[in-house]
């Protein structure tokens, strides 16, 4: 996917003006935050499940190498074809080569963020293959003919009356304004892409280095037909998602969807080793898996490595008030909230992600719902520091920081300006907020009032207290 | 091949972002045991209550006290026909018994894996339970099939009373060494609320999971 992070304050703004987006926002960050905090509160093991979380996947970033080793060897001694890709382009290259020797003309895929990292689907697209996201909301949107957008809830801006009249013209469905009926009519239709796809194609949510295993959780049970029915399995996955063994999982498995949706368990969970095995009933013949690096391994180098523990369940999307606020799509690219305001500068590069870091309050609550202890907010501060110490910041910036802390420096200076500016205020507002400021101060006005300097100021006003009541 | 000097220049790499060279091969699980599980009363009990939570229904006492109710069930979900794998007994002894609380038919995974738009329901007898979460767990194992909770629009279970584990560890440590192709967990019916926000089931799996406490 070709980053516009950049644009984060133009798009910002379209999403702040979008009444349907807005409603949406609120309600499902909302019903997400508010079923969380219910699982978390009734599973007394939640912070120790963390914290052991957190130390598992630090234990193994430490030793990323013997891990991604063991997880190669095992899976490739089960029947998989384990490719590696250094970057988008190689993945896409690689991919396309996968679709053509294994003859695929149809492919069924669910949701995977590290695909659309690379852009998956017009890699196989450009090889002749009939991609179909299989995940419901994805499958709206491509119907639709727009963008994926692989954030939790994709089709959230569409209305049941849109998406009938969006299945009438592309698939010859009667109207209708059940929700139901419409999740029958997509499911009619997808069966058919399960059933006739001679590939599936899927992320990863955890990589098992014991025993070279695939685990994908999910609700809608797409990513277990995609993985059963096609006779090619493609599995793609960044390098940060192996665990060492199957007896890490539970504690995985327990902090995912409890973080994610606030479900003690998602509705399926499914652990896939190897190709399907003599006398097997199903299952592929042949399992690809694809692991990314794409810019991780230059991230595992640097002081920003914890941010691999990440298991994308989308927590810290949900609690953050920027991400509540404006929603996925203005991040421009595939991780948004505050994971992708620290992920995208690292993988991207700084220049074209700068606004992201500061897209942020620095509130904590990130932070704080995360289930593998990523400091979040730490990052986030330690990112604004690399760009300002990297030269990205605006003339203006530099002349306003040095004139504040020439100010901060001198108390009388500074007791002189607050009088100055408690009698502007007097003279030009009575003391009421300040509604428009003079270029080049009047970015700051544009969508909120200043408020205006007290008559005097607060040192003075705090004497006079003290005196008054001594 | 191309894909070997790739790996090899990934692991030069991730050696040189670790700052070593080589070192002790194979680390091993490097935590404890995971958290206790809640107190130690009745499992069977716990995975029923965690099942009914996710929305799932347990059956239990004799298949013959169970078939009216799962036949009126079955009904209710408009269910016309039942498959079940074919070296399953226990499956199929239920499934045909089943058939004078119908009207049922019998059909098999291939027919409904062949495109058989009949709203079916799927019988196997599952390898675990586990209380913890209220999940029943499946795998291709032994030429196992996975179709009867796949395809079906209703999944029904078989499961043996002492095949329900506590915690999600004890039941994969049933898999223990060399895991067969697909471990599938189960927990609740397929669902989705990508449309509205409205949480809808059988999105592309069963609508319901039904479990027969054996």
């Amino acid at each position: 996917m070709q980053p516009t992070a950049h644009l984060f304050p133009r798009n910002a703004q379209k999403a702040l003006a979008d009444k349907t987006l807005q409603a949406a926002l609120g309600r499902a960050t909302g019903r997400f935050l508010h079923h969380r905090a219910e699982a978390v509160a009734a599973f007394p093991g939640f912070e120790e499940a963390r914290e052991r979380a957190s130390e598992v996947k630090r234990q193994t970033l430490a030793r990323l190498d013997q891990h991604l080793g063991r997880f190669i060897e095992e899976a490739s001694r089960r029947g998989a074809v384990v490719h590696v890709a250094r970057d988008a382009a190689q993945a896409r290259e690689i991919a396309a080569r996968i679709a053509k020797e294994e003859g695929v003309a149809l492919a069924v895929k669910s949701k995977s963020m590290a695909a659309e990292e690379v852009s998956l689907n017009v890699a196989l697209q450009e090889a002749g293959v009939e991609v179909v996201e299989s995940d419901l909301g994805e499958y709206i949107i491509q119907l639709a003919g727009e963008p994926p957008s692989h954030i939790i809830a994709p089709a959230v801006h569409k209305t049941r009356e849109e998406i009938s009249r969006l299945f009438e013209r592309e698939l010859g469905e009667p109207p209708t304004d059940s929700i139901p009926a419409l999740v029958a009519m997509a499911r009619r239709h997808l069966r058919a892409k399960f059933l006739g796809a001679g590939m599936g194609v899927s992320g990863a949510n955890f990589l098992v280095a014991d025993t070279g295993s695939v685990v994908l959780v999910t609700n809608e049970g797409n990513g277990r037909m995609g993985t059963v029915l096609p006779r090619v399995h493609l599995a793609v996955a960044g390098i940060e998602k192996v665990i060492p063994g199957m007896a890490d999982l539970p504690t995985f498995l327990r902090l995912l969807p409890r973080s994610a949706s606030g479900q003690p368990l998602s509705s399926y969970v499914s652990i896939l080793t190897g190709t399907r095995r003599e006398g097997d009933a199903e299952g592929p013949e042949r399992m690809h898996i694809l692991l990314l690096d794409c810019g991780r391994s230059a991230i595992l180098e640097g002081k920003y490595r914890e941010v691999l523990k990440c298991i994308r369940c989308g927590a810290c999307l949900n609690s953050c008030p920027v991400y509540q606020s404006v929603g996925g799509h203005a991040y421009g690219w595939v991780y948004s909230g505050p994971i992708g305001a620290v992920l995208t500068p690292l993988l991207v590069g700084l220049p074209e992600a700068a606004p992201l870091p500061d897209a942020s309050t620095l509130c904590g609550a990130c932070g704080d719902v995360c289930p593998v202890k990523i400091p979040l907010p730490d990052f986030l501060l330690e990112l604004r520091s690399d760009l300002r110490s990297q030269g990205l910041k605006t003339p203006g910036e530099i002349a306003g920081m040095k004139g504040y802390a020439g100010v901060m420096k001198r108390a009388g200076l500074l007791e002189a300006l607050e009088r100055v500016a408690g009698l502007l205020a007097q003279f030009f507002t009575k003391g009421k907020p300040v509604e428009g400021l003079p270029y080049p101060f009047s970015g700051w006005t544009e969508r909120r009032d200043f408020p205006a300097a007290a008559a005097q100021p607060f040192r003075k006003q705090w004497k006079n207290r003290r005196g008054a009541q001594g | 091949m191309r894909g070997v000097d790739e790996r090899e220049l990934l692991f030069r790499r991730l050696s040189a972002a670790l700052g070593r060279h080589g070192g002790p091969a194979g680390a091993p699980s490097p935590m404890g045991p995971a958290p206790p599980p809640a107190g130690e009363s009745d499992r069977i009990a716990r995975f029923a209550q965690a099942l009914a939570a996710v929305g799932g229904v347990v059956l239990s006492g004799t298949p013959e006290e169970a078939l009216p109710e799962l036949g009126e069930a079955l009904r209710a979900q408009g269910v016309t026909a039942l498959f079940f794998p074919q070296g399953d007994a226990g499956a199929r002894q239920v499934a045909e018994a089943l058939i004078p609380f119908g009207p049922f038919t019998l059909t098999t995974g291939e027919e409904v894996r062949g495109g058989d738009p009949a709203a079916t329901a799927g019988f196997r007898t599952a390898e675990a339970g586990i209380a913890e979460t209220g999940t029943v767990v499946e795998s291709s194992r032994g030429g196992g099939t996975l179709l009867p909770g796949l395809l079906s629009d209703v999944h029904v279970a078989l499961l043996p009373s002492a095949s329900v584990v506590e915690r999600m560890d004890e039941a994969f440590a049933l898999f223990a060494g060399d895991p067969p192709r697909n471990i599938s967990l189960v927990s609740g019916p397929s669902k989705t609320a990508d449309i509205e926000q409205t949480l809808t089931v059988g999105a592309h799996g069963p609508k319901k999971i039904i479990v027969l406490l054996v």
